[in-house]
């Protein structure tokens, strides 16, 4: 109340002074006094128009940033109490494919990535941020044999903090490793071209998974490299079609005991992707 | 009813002049530049690492042909009518030799060194993002993760303010100017001693800044989201299976096999903060908790898990919190020895 009464005076006293100085101009000095307080920003330095602007092509901007992560972290859904019938020997059926009408689409999310899509794209805003999620996991390796013509067989694998060094160095390889699961099967073929391009020789690869220890088996001795723990997932050769990759997640939990199944998580959400 | 709609205009008159006061105050650049040296340095170092594998990285052959991910993988449309999404754009993209690619990554080390030290800021800073955008769009997917995208978003913001007011070449540039300029001659706008050491407060560095902020909110807001639909991140075992992963681990924590409550604290926490980052951080009282939670989480990572970068990165984003009174406080006295220095005189 005090700050809102004290500047009453003040704009007296300074309409008064502009009187008893510009005597001639009572009506200037009057509007003065009557003018009500103009809102807060008539300072500022950018002019209304060019603040209301910025501020849509501001709103623009955060929209696509918003939205990149938000269209990436929701799916479809089934209605509630949706069952997916049965065979004729009374089995339950798979749920339906991703083309069948029962699936409920995010539709206003859709809509709104479709909205900012090429500007995300343009900018490089058109991803999530998953750091560990939805679970940790274990890695993926990729263990390679080049043979050259020579015989001599060059053997390696990658990530391998031995050979890349530094650690950045070293987590792109690792990326590589754990970014074939989603581009599909064709890009552990141009992995073995490449090695055998490198090394010159014929590359054969196989794709592993490095599982995780619970902190029970850790208690009881196991290493965290024990050689229980790498499973291959598939086989590349570089001039021969390859073994068909598994999907990440489902493929490990196959492989495993039930009760293993449960204890290691599983699935290619690496650290700070 | 006149009441009502009096009430409704006050509130439209507040929301107004809450959202100019937000955006488009003028602040002292003083915490746009720190980030820009710092974000700069990331940048610099980041890009130069690929000089170790330039060809099998970003090549037009390396490890993932420029055509496999240009006809395979960064394309849209039905199966069987799939074409390359043009919006997904990238300098690799066209380079055909190796002789060209080196001479563009030098060129980029070039500009990201330029953009560390200041000097050309504002060219170089949209210069750097464009290249920083280039080397993320090659690698994506492929070899890229979070630090590549929060290189690219510092450097997109970066570009928006005038990063090189403070603790920059061009600064002891325009102050070396200023003292060679004649008395009354056609010299610096601002002639007087205090002038000179004090850039003018600019509407744009806010921008930037609350740019730089607003989309660190979304980050966390959707890495605790996700990790709230994690099973183990419900658990509370998550931060377990982080630091049991042998090809992460820079610094053997297995021991917290013994402390079951502690990764549970330690998980939740984690959760927790990350979803309530963004409505914490805005509040001047919560505020120091969640950055100094930033600080230990990310330094916790970086050291523990061998994300040394990534977890830099976050904490340079994270300081963009930081008022300019404080990165004054901190970096000036640091940024007058080198003043002094090189122009013989001492400058923040």
């Amino acid at each position: 109340m005090s700050a809102r009464a004290k500047p009453q005076p003040a704009a007296q006293s300074s309409a008064a002074r502009s009187s008893s100085v510009r005597t001639s101009s009572s009506r200037t000095s009057s509007s003065q006094v009557a003018k009500p307080a103009r809102p807060a920003g008539h300072e500022l330095p950018w002019r209304p128009a060019v603040r209301g602007l910025v501020s849509l092509l501001l709103a623009y901007h955060l929209l696509a940033v918003f939205v990149a992560p938000w269209n990436l972290s929701t799916r479809a859904a089934l209605p509630p109490g949706y069952t997916p019938g049965t065979d004729p020997s009374g089995r339950q059926l798979p749920p339906p494919g991703p083309e069948d009408p029962s699936w409920q689409q995010p539709r206003l999310i859709r809509a709104l990535a479709d909205f900012c899509w090429n500007y995300q794209n343009l900018a490089y805003l058109n991803h999530g941020y998953e750091f560990f999620a939805p679970d940790p996991s274990g890695t993926h390796l990729i263990r390679f044999w080049v043979t050259r013509p020579d015989g001599k067989v060059i053997a390696g694998h990658f990530p391998d903090l031995k050979e890349q060094w530094p650690r950045l160095f070293y987590h792109r390889h690792m990326m590589l490793a754990e970014q074939t699961a989603g581009m599909g099967e064709n890009s552990g073929i141009h992995y073995a071209e490449h090695l055998a391009r490198v090394h010159g020789g014929r590359a054969h690869l196989e794709w592993v998974v490095h599982l995780l220890l619970s902190p029970e088996q850790v208690l009881s001795g196991k290493k965290l490299d024990d050689p229980d723990t790498y499973q291959v997932l598939a086989t590349v050769d570089a001039d021969a079609p390859p073994t068909p990759l598994p999907p990440v997640g489902a493929e490990t939990q196959e492989q495993l005991p039930p009760a293993a199944a449960a204890t290691y998580p599983s699935g290619a959400s690496g650290g700070g992707r | 009813m006149i009441g009502v709609l009096a009430s409704g205009r006050d509130y439209c008159q507040e929301v107004y002049r809450a959202w100019n006061g937000f955006w488009f105050t003028p602040k002292d650049p003083a915490t746009l530049s720190l980030l820009r040296l710092l974000a700069g340095a990331m940048l610099f170092y980041t890009h130069l690492v690929w000089s170790l594998d330039l060809s099998a990285f970003l090549g037009p052959h390396g490890w993932l042909p420029v055509e496999y991910l240009r006809s395979e993988v960064q394309v849209q449309g039905a199966q069987g009518m799939q074409v390359p999404i043009w919006s997904v754009w990238s300098i690799f993209f066209w380079i055909q030799s190796t002789w060209l690619l080196w001479c563009v990554h030098l060129f980029a080390l070039t500009i990201f060194f330029c953009l560390m030290i200041g000097l050309f800021s504002r060219t170089t800073a949209v210069l750097g993002y464009l290249l920083a955008v280039s080397y993320a769009q090659r690698v994506s997917p492929g070899a890229f993760f979070g630090l590549d995208k929060v290189n690219v978003m510092l450097a997109m913001y970066l570009m928006l303010g005038p990063c090189g007011a403070r603790y920059s070449l061009d600064r002891l540039v325009r102050l070396r100017r200023s003292q060679q300029a004649p008395l009354g001659g056609k010299g610096p706008i601002e002639s007087t001693p205090k002038k000179q050491t004090s850039p003018a407060a600019s509407t744009s560095a806010n921008i930037a800044i609350r740019l730089i902020q607003i989309h660190l909110c979304v980050i966390y807001l959707f890495a605790g989201m996700a990790k709230l639909e994690g099973a183990n991140w419900q658990a509370g075992t998550a931060v377990w299976w982080a630091v049991a992963n042998l090809e992460y681990q820079s610094l053997n924590m297995t021991w917290l096999a013994r402390w079951p409550m502690l990764v549970a604290l330690a998980t939740h926490l984690t959760v927790f903060w990350e979803a309530s980052y963004c409505f914490l951080v805005w509040n001047r009282y919560t505020r120091p908790l969640v950055l100094w939670m930033a600080m230990f989480v990310h330094t916790g990572i970086a050291l523990a898990m061998g994300l040394m970068t990534f977890g830099l990165a976050m904490i340079i984003a994270n300081l963009s919190f930081l008022s300019p009174a404080t990165v004054r406080r901190w970096v000036d006295p640091l940024a007058a020895r080198f003043s002094l220095l090189l122009v013989g005189k001492q400058v923040g």
